[in-house]
């Protein structure tokens, strides 16, 4: 099983709460230091212009580069779940992770091991929900199984196509 | 707080009796009353480690925004004041050493009473700044004490927008979103401003509502709307006008609610009759065929509901008639008072409107005003004392300079920042030329360092308060953890300095949870029973107020209709019509001063990690946006050679300061917007102390003069 978070582009209103309640779940004070990531996009010239977020973390990759290269193995994918996580008493912090990782998720501390998003494994081995998923105010952060995901994602879409036609039979 | 990582490893934070960790409930106090979202506080040993949303709690339903998010440096935060504190060195110096709680309540209930004494009780002045929990008991204890002189910073909030639309209707309905098949969303943003109530109205829309927006910026809504109509900053009421122009010559206004429940319909009509779609859109920038769709739109969907921001649209010299000219499109297309229009529900308490009736109007005005002396402001802005319960803050500094009609010698302030003032330097000044100044806070504030004498207030984390939700919920909270050193909850001190300020008010000596409680009665609410509750409870048997009230009762207007003509306004000597005027200061009103200040400011929209100042000095939250930046459109940089991060100076005829160039296209071309109350780049010093509107006095904060440089460096 492959576990992953869901982003709703549109619902996203980059207020950026999902960063703050990672640094207050993981107690990253450094500065400047976190483990999820907001950024911004503008489109077009005024008058019109459009604006979207992107809210990015570790994706947990299927087949993770920073994995790959990771000279100690300190970095491993568990086989329950698809998390990606690091033993940090393994690591030597070379970096390596950070060159091969396309998204620049791993983070380092001031002991200069590696260190990124977990996916809160312990919340979510207890059956809560990741830090960022919980703290989302318009819900476009959602996570679950690759699977129950695109359940959703087939049955939302569904809906869209059905509802017009529902319409004409109604009162 | 150290700023390395303190790893635990994963699996520390889940309560339980093996990790120590308990959950216990309380409310995040940081931003509007309107939010408050509930919090769970993950407590271990005396110290809060994690915070999260409240699920029950239907407010917020398990979410916060970042500022909530980041609870702990705020409680934890090294500024904290720890003791009261004494100034020692001169005036405004910001030196101090630490006293006891007995010194200082002895010190201050000795001076004001002799203020009393001497020149009488109207020479001190109560003000509540942010947070706003403890104003009922503040202005209680202000009126007991005999001073009509109670003052909040609702001097530059939403008061003045109440007000306005209390011109017209007597009183206000909010937007019932839910009902709501058109929402017209007016110069609000509230995916910053009320995170907690954007999740319904982005399933309203999937549901198929539709959605307006009028604002200069391009905000996280505009993606959700049929129609932007990006203003000009200033023109709100130009732009109402012209909307009711199509509505009125396209005969799509409610001809039964025009003839039957308004005053002056025909002066309106005439008066809106030069604003046609063309004229409208020279004056506004918002093309005349846009205008005539969005007015179509309103008009015809039903019901269609307005939400407008608390003061964006009465930041301005002509504020109150901007906002009631757009405040006339909820009578003119028949949704005042209707459902899924904008339903009229009293506030039960602290501006939170659920059917729940208080006595909290009654407990604060614990003495008529007929018994006390005219208030702050009350000479020269008498429509806004008519209309508001409080003195005008804006005008404090001009009464502390003037001493006209009597001198203030002492003020009384609770999370007070003076750089809320337009000029606020200005406002600086006038502290220090007070005989004494307390101030109550949580931090060492740029305020807090003016005064006499500095009383450490804790935050929601460590206090007990009531508070209520639109959703029919209600919570007294109990303290997660215990007040920080020597820190008290900001009641504590008003009941302790009532003791002998207001020796005579019955309810101030039986104290907090006992005033509460007489406040609650109508509810058949009681504290002690609420406390079997640390979550919250679910109200049960609340109906909110019926529709159409006014067809029983009328309007409470001096016409008992809805008054297109404002009866009020007539008798104060203004204009009765909803008259639309230029700011004081733009191209079309000062071209020689556009000469040298060709760009539009507009300052004070919300930012989402930021609320006022408040977290400001919190990493987290700083660590989102850490340099004061002045918004500016692409184009407007090129014309100056400025790109993205430059050094900028941002002037205006009165002054200048240096921020980073963010360009970006939510700013129009001409315009430029820029945030506000930062310490090391207050835009407030670049606002004249008077460029306020004429009734409120509220300041100008959204369209004003300016121009942008880049910084030669030195």
């Amino acid at each position: 099983m492959q576990i992953g978070f869901s982003f709703n582009v549109s619902r996203c209103s980059g207020c950026m709460a999902c960063v703050v309640a990672c640094q207050d779940e993981n107690d990253l004070h450094g500065d400047g230091l976190n483990f999820r990531h907001v950024t911004r996009l503008e489109k077009g010239q005024f008058p019109a212009v459009s604006m979207s977020f992107l809210s990015l973390a570790c994706q947990h990759c299927g087949d993770a580069p920073c994995m790959m290269v990771c000279p100690t193995g300190a970095i491993y994918k568990r086989d329950k779940d698809g998390i990606v996580d690091v033993h940090q008493e393994i690591c030597v912090g070379c970096h390596s992770c950070a060159l091969a990782c396309p998204f620049g998720a791993p983070r380092y501390l001031e002991n200069g091991k590696m260190s990124k998003c977990h996916f809160c494994v312990a919340r979510v081995e207890d059956g809560r929900e990741p830090a960022c998923v919980r703290v989302c105010p318009t819900k476009a952060l959602g996570f679950g199984s690759m699977d129950s995901l695109s359940r959703q994602k087939a049955e939302k879409a569904s809906m869209f196509l059905l509802e017009p036609l529902m319409k004409v039979s109604g009162p | 707080m150290n700023s390395g990582l303190n790893f635990e490893g994963p699996d520390s934070k889940l309560p339980g009796e093996e990790t120590g960790i308990e959950i216990r409930h309380t409310i995040c106090s940081i931003c509007s009353p309107r939010s408050h979202c509930g919090i769970d506080a993950y407590v271990k040993d005396g110290v809060v480690i994690k915070v999260e949303g409240t699920k029950e709690n239907p407010n917020n339903a398990g979410t916060l925004c970042s500022k909530g998010a980041a609870s702990r440096q705020y409680i934890y935060h090294e500024d904290r004041i720890r003791t009261p504190l004494i100034r020692k060195g001169d005036k405004g110096s910001g030196q101090f050493e630490p006293i006891s709680w007995d010194e200082a309540l002895d010190t201050i209930t000795t001076r004001l009473l002799k203020i009393k004494d001497e020149t009488g009780p109207e020479g001190v002045v109560f003000y509540a700044g942010y947070s706003k929990w403890m104003r009922p008991f503040l202005k209680r204890l202000a009126h007991s004490f005999g001073s009509p002189n109670y003052c909040t910073e609702s001097s530059v909030c939403s008061a003045a927008a109440g007000l306005a639309a209390g011109l017209n209707y007597g009183t206000m309905g909010g937007p019932e979103t839910g009902k709501s098949k058109c929402l017209l969303v007016w110069s609000s943003n509230p995916f910053y401003s009320n995170t907690s109530a954007v999740r319904k109205l982005l399933d309203a829309r999937e549901r198929g509502l539709k959605i307006i927006e009028v604002g200069p910026l391009i905000t996280p809504l505009t993606a959700h709307t049929d129609f932007h109509l990006r203003i000009r900053p200033g023109t709100s009421g130009a732009l109402a006008l012209g909307m009711a122009h199509v509505i009125i010559e396209e005969g799509l206004y409610d001809h039964d609610f025009v003839e039957n429940w308004t005053l002056g319909f025909e002066e309106y009509r005439d008066y809106v009759r030069k604003y046609t779609p063309s004229i409208t859109e020279g004056i506004t920038g918002v093309s005349g065929d846009l205008i005539t769709k969005a007015a179509r739109l309103y008009a015809t969907t039903k019901p269609a509901a307005l939400m407008t921001g608390p003061n964006a649209t009465v930041h301005h010299t002509n504020g109150i008639q901007n906002h009631r000219a757009l405040t006339a499109l909820i009578g003119l297309t028949g949704n005042f008072d209707r459902e899924g229009g904008n339903h009229v529900v009293p506030p039960a308490y602290l501006y939170v409107p659920n059917g729940v009736t208080t006595r909290q109007g009654p407990f604060m005005q614990s003495r008529p005003w007929e018994e006390m002396p005219p208030r702050v402001g009350q000479d020269q802005y008498p429509v806004w004392c008519k209309m508001v319960s409080e003195g005008q803050a804006i005008h404090l500094p001009f009464q502390i300079r003037s001493k006209k009609p009597y001198p203030i010698r002492a003020l009384l302030a609770f999370g007070m920042n003076y750089r809320m003032w337009p000029g606020s330097d200005f406002m600086k000044d006038s502290l220090n030329m007070l005989d004494f100044f307390v101030d109550v806070d949580l931090f060492m504030t740029d305020t807090a360092r003016l005064a006499d004498l500095v009383l450490p207030a804790c935050t929601s984390f460590e206090r007990s308060e009531i508070k209520f939700y639109t959703q029919k919920y209600v919570i007294w909270t109990r303290p997660v953890i215990p007040p920080l050193e020597e820190s008290r909850p900001d009641t504590d001190i008003i009941f302790d300095l009532g003791t002998k300020l207001a020796p005579d008010d019955d309810l101030m000596q039986k104290g907090y949870e006992a005033s509460v409680d007489w406040i609650l009665e109508p509810a058949h609410l009681k504290v002690e029973a609420l406390k079997e509750y640390p979550a919250g409870y679910r109200l049960k048997d609340v109906a909110l107020p019926p529709y159409q009230k006014y067809e029983k009762n009328g309007f409470s207007t001096p016409s008992g209709k809805m008054e297109f003509t404002s009866g009020v306004l007539k008798e104060a000597g203004f204009d009765p019509l909803p008259k639309y005027e230029e700011p004081r200061l733009s191209p079309f009103s000062t071209p020689d001063v556009a000469k040298d200040y060709p760009l539009i400011l507009t300052t004070g929209a919300r930012l989402p990690m930021f609320i006022h100042s408040r977290t400001f000095r919190l990493s987290w939250t700083r660590g989102l946006r850490p340099d004061p930046m002045v918004d500016i459109n692409p184009k407007d940089a090129d014309d100056r050679g400025i790109k993205q991060g430059d050094s900028v100076t941002l002037s205006t005829k009165r002054g200048a300061i240096q921020v980073k160039a963010n360009l970006t296209e939510i700013i129009a071309p001409g315009v430029v917007n820029m945030y506000h109350a930062y310490s090391e780049a207050d835009v407030n010093l670049l606002i004249e102390p008077d460029y306020v509107d004429p009734i409120s006095c509220y300041p100008g904060f959204k369209a004003l003069l300016c121009e942008v440089k880049k910084t030669q460096s030195a």
